[in-house]
């Protein structure tokens, strides 16, 4: 592949030349989205993910100038800058972080990619949004066209992140929208790619092998466990990806300095999950949702009803499909299943839950003190209670019905690694 | 007609200067559509045509990444589209086009510094009157650049709008190349059509007039439209989904240019 010096010079910058992989952290949400904490501590979080070993970070004009002196030092992060401003966020009514709502999705062109380089910035990013109407994407594709331009000028990288949103995107075409993004931002003058994870690694090599450039992850909403997050990593790995951009799943996180040393691990340290977690090995199989295959039918949650008791009470699944939402990344259709991260078992006391020898929740009713300590600490709000007690998932004893009556491959089966420390039996 | 050296020069990295001819592949519809089948890797197509085709149209983000591919002596020489379009996002596609989008993705200046021996553009007929005069008027201030800049100007005319049916095909065609010859277009690409609508247009049409196939002619059909006066052929996206494309495309180059079909694939 060719490319002008001072591209290539920056790209080295930001990829490490070793591995050809980046590590990369989006910390410009300030400039588009909801004053949150991340945002208004954002340099205390910058000094953490530049000790964390990003290899990028991806910033505002106004940060750059504000902070871009903690990115000084050959070892340090590259500095990305975010040359667009857009208002998804706070487009439409449902979204948490919808202060002032907006009624028209606008996309702007803020910086140009030569104030970006005298900033001393690596590479500029800039959306295309694809799937809201025809007209909107043409407006991004001739804004790409014009960066890509100036970009081959002065020579400075272009990552473009395709983003499918609006109407005409759903669970059922969004994976071949992305592919189709990727490539089209690729032949326009992209020379890397930041984009949401389509879902499945076949879907997500498919992206990667059609678009001809580096492709970085991005992880979107923060995930409840890090575990989830780091997952998306591996998978993304798996299918050929040069690396990730997180966001808020550092950002957000309890200490981001850890979570960037973990992403780096699996990137560059060639470490495994289980390795960075302290994990113990595989003992058995857990659900894993597969968004971008579901189409909202709801017929798991109906199996999953019928499985344990008599009747078509949708109510008391153990599982839940959650509807797309404005301001999603991926606008699909959410299945919601226990991926047995052990929170309700960490969080009860006298050790009435636990995770059997087979691989399921376990309830010894002997010990069960009617609490409701599993029912907060689930982080997806599956567990609800009967009589008093819990009722979980139990992976229909191994033969689960939500996979079985799952014929897209919305819900799948996947490998478990049972994590030492909240193990209370065997 | 009068032209600088400079578009001289470049019109003869794809347009034989011996026999006038050219044979043309546009790799440009994945821009729109996302990988093609066929075209999934770039490189790996570019490849298999570099040293057989006279041009390739390519897109500029791929002219940037595969410049070590093209151009230079017995290479397929690198002609960028500068445009962009919705026009072929039919029912199939993931996301249909409900309304004709039509942009300029790049100018003369930026091609010529991308290497391009030529910059390509569409006139898209049969839309309504806003988008083609719109069209027409960014296609003028591109000729006067690229007449000042010594860039030929290469002008892909696409009578695809809901206006043109059967009954206008052919006359759309005609007049889009009156329009683009009057404008200085110094090389036409026109659509698939009868052999009298090609006669008409090869026997008074001054530039270069290429047709543009979704298959590889054979020798006897290739003949045919030549004979017309047209000047050679456009190979769409579809070659590369075919099997053995690269010999039959191999043995077009022979007969276009009158070599052996070895000395064609030995480039």
């Amino acid at each position: 592949m060719t490319r002008s010096p001072g591209k290539a010079a920056r790209l080295n910058r930001l990829f490490n030349p070793k591995d050809g992989r980046a590590v990369c952290v989006a910390a410009d949400h300030g400039w588009m989205s909801d004053v949150t904490p991340n945002v208004m501590e954002l340099r205390r979080i910058l000094e953490l993910v530049v000790r964390g070993g990003a290899d990028g970070i991806l910033i505002s004009f106004g940060t750059a100038v504000r902070h871009g002196h903690l990115l000084r030092g050959k070892d340090s992060p590259a500095m990305l800058i975010r040359a667009d401003w857009m208002n998804m966020p706070r487009l439409g009514a449902s979204n948490v972080s919808n202060v002032l709502p907006v009624v028209n999705f606008k996309k702007m062109a803020t910086s140009r990619a030569r104030d970006a380089l005298l900033m001393g910035a690596s590479a500029i990013t800039i959306y295309y949004f694809i799937g809201y109407s025809d007209e909107f994407e043409a407006l991004n594709i001739e804004q790409a066209a014009d960066f890509a331009k100036e970009c081959r000028k002065v020579g400075l990288p272009l990552i473009i992140e395709p983003m499918a949103v609006g109407g005409m995107v759903t669970g059922v075409n969004i994976a071949e929208i992305l592919i189709a993004s990727g490539r089209i931002a690729a032949e326009i003058g992209a020379d890397a790619l930041k984009i949401p994870y389509t879902g499945d690694v076949k879907t997500f090599k498919e992206l990667v092998d059609k678009a001809g450039v580096p492709v970085l992850v991005l992880g979107g909403a923060k995930s409840d466990v890090p575990r989830d997050a780091l997952e998306l990593v591996d998978e993304a790995l798996r299918a050929g990806a040069a690396g990730t951009v997180f966001g808020r799943n550092v950002t957000k996180a309890k200490d981001p300095q850890k979570m960037v040393a973990d992403i780096c691990a699996l990137v560059h340290g060639g470490k495994t999950i289980a390795e960075i977690l302290g994990e113990r090995r595989a003992v058995g199989q857990r659900l894993k949702p597969v968004p971008a295959q579901c189409v909202g039918c709801l017929l798991c949650e109906v199996a999953c009803v019928r499985a344990h008791s008599p009747g078509y009470s949708q109510t008391r699944a153990r599982l839940r499909i959650e509807s797309p939402q404005l301001g999603d990344e991926l606008r699909a259709f959410k299945p919601v299943v226990c991926t047995l991260c052990g929170q309700c078992v960490e969080a009860c006391q006298p050790g009435a839950l636990t995770i059997g020898p087979e691989a399921r929740l376990v309830l010894n009713k002997s010990l069960c003190t009617q609490c409701g300590a599993c029912v907060d600490a689930c982080p997806f709000h599956l567990i609800f209670t009967e009589e008093g007690y819990p009722v979980l998932c139990d992976l229909c004893e191994g033969d689960p019905e939500c996979v079985k009556w799952c014929k897209r491959g919305a819900i799948v089966l996947t490998e478990w690694k049972r994590r030492a420390r909240y193990v209370h039996a065997e | 007609m009068e032209i600088d050296i400079g578009k001289t020069i470049r019109i003869s990295d794809f347009v034989c200067a011996t026999d006038g001819r050219a044979l043309v592949v546009d790799t440009t519809l994945p821009g729109s559509l996302g990988a093609t089948s066929g075209l999934e890797h770039v490189a790996e197509a570019l490849r298999q045509i570099t040293d057989i085709a006279d041009g390739v149209i390519v897109n500029p983000g791929q002219a940037e990444h595969h410049a070590d591919l093209l151009g230079g002596r017995r290479r397929a020489s690198p002609l960028v589209r500068v445009d962009w379009s919705n026009a072929q996002r039919g029912p199939d596609f993931c996301l249909p086009a409900s309304q004709f989008k039509h942009l300029f993705i790049s100018d003369a200046e930026d091609v010529l510094a991308l290497g391009a021996s030529a910059a390509v553009a569409s006139l898209f007929l049969g839309f309504d009157d806003d988008a083609e005069a719109k069209n027409i008027e960014a296609l003028s201030h591109l000729a006067r650049e690229c007449y000042r800049l010594g860039l030929p100007l290469v002008i892909d005319v696409r009578p695809v709008g809901y206006k043109v049916g059967p009954g206008n095909f052919a006359e759309s065609i005609k007049l889009g190349v009156s329009f683009m010859q009057e404008l200085g277009a110094d090389v036409l690409i026109i659509p698939e059509c009868d052999l009298a609508t090609c006669a008409t247009i090869g026997g008074w049409i001054a530039v270069p007039v290429l047709l543009r196939l979704a298959e590889i002619p054979d020798a006897g059909r290739a003949e045919e439209f030549l004979k017309t006066g047209l000047r050679g052929f456009v190979l769409g996206e579809d070659i590369f989904a075919r099997q053995g494309y690269t010999g039959r495309l191999a043995e077009l180059a022979d007969h276009l240019h009158g070599r052996s079909g070895d000395d064609a694939l030995a480039g």
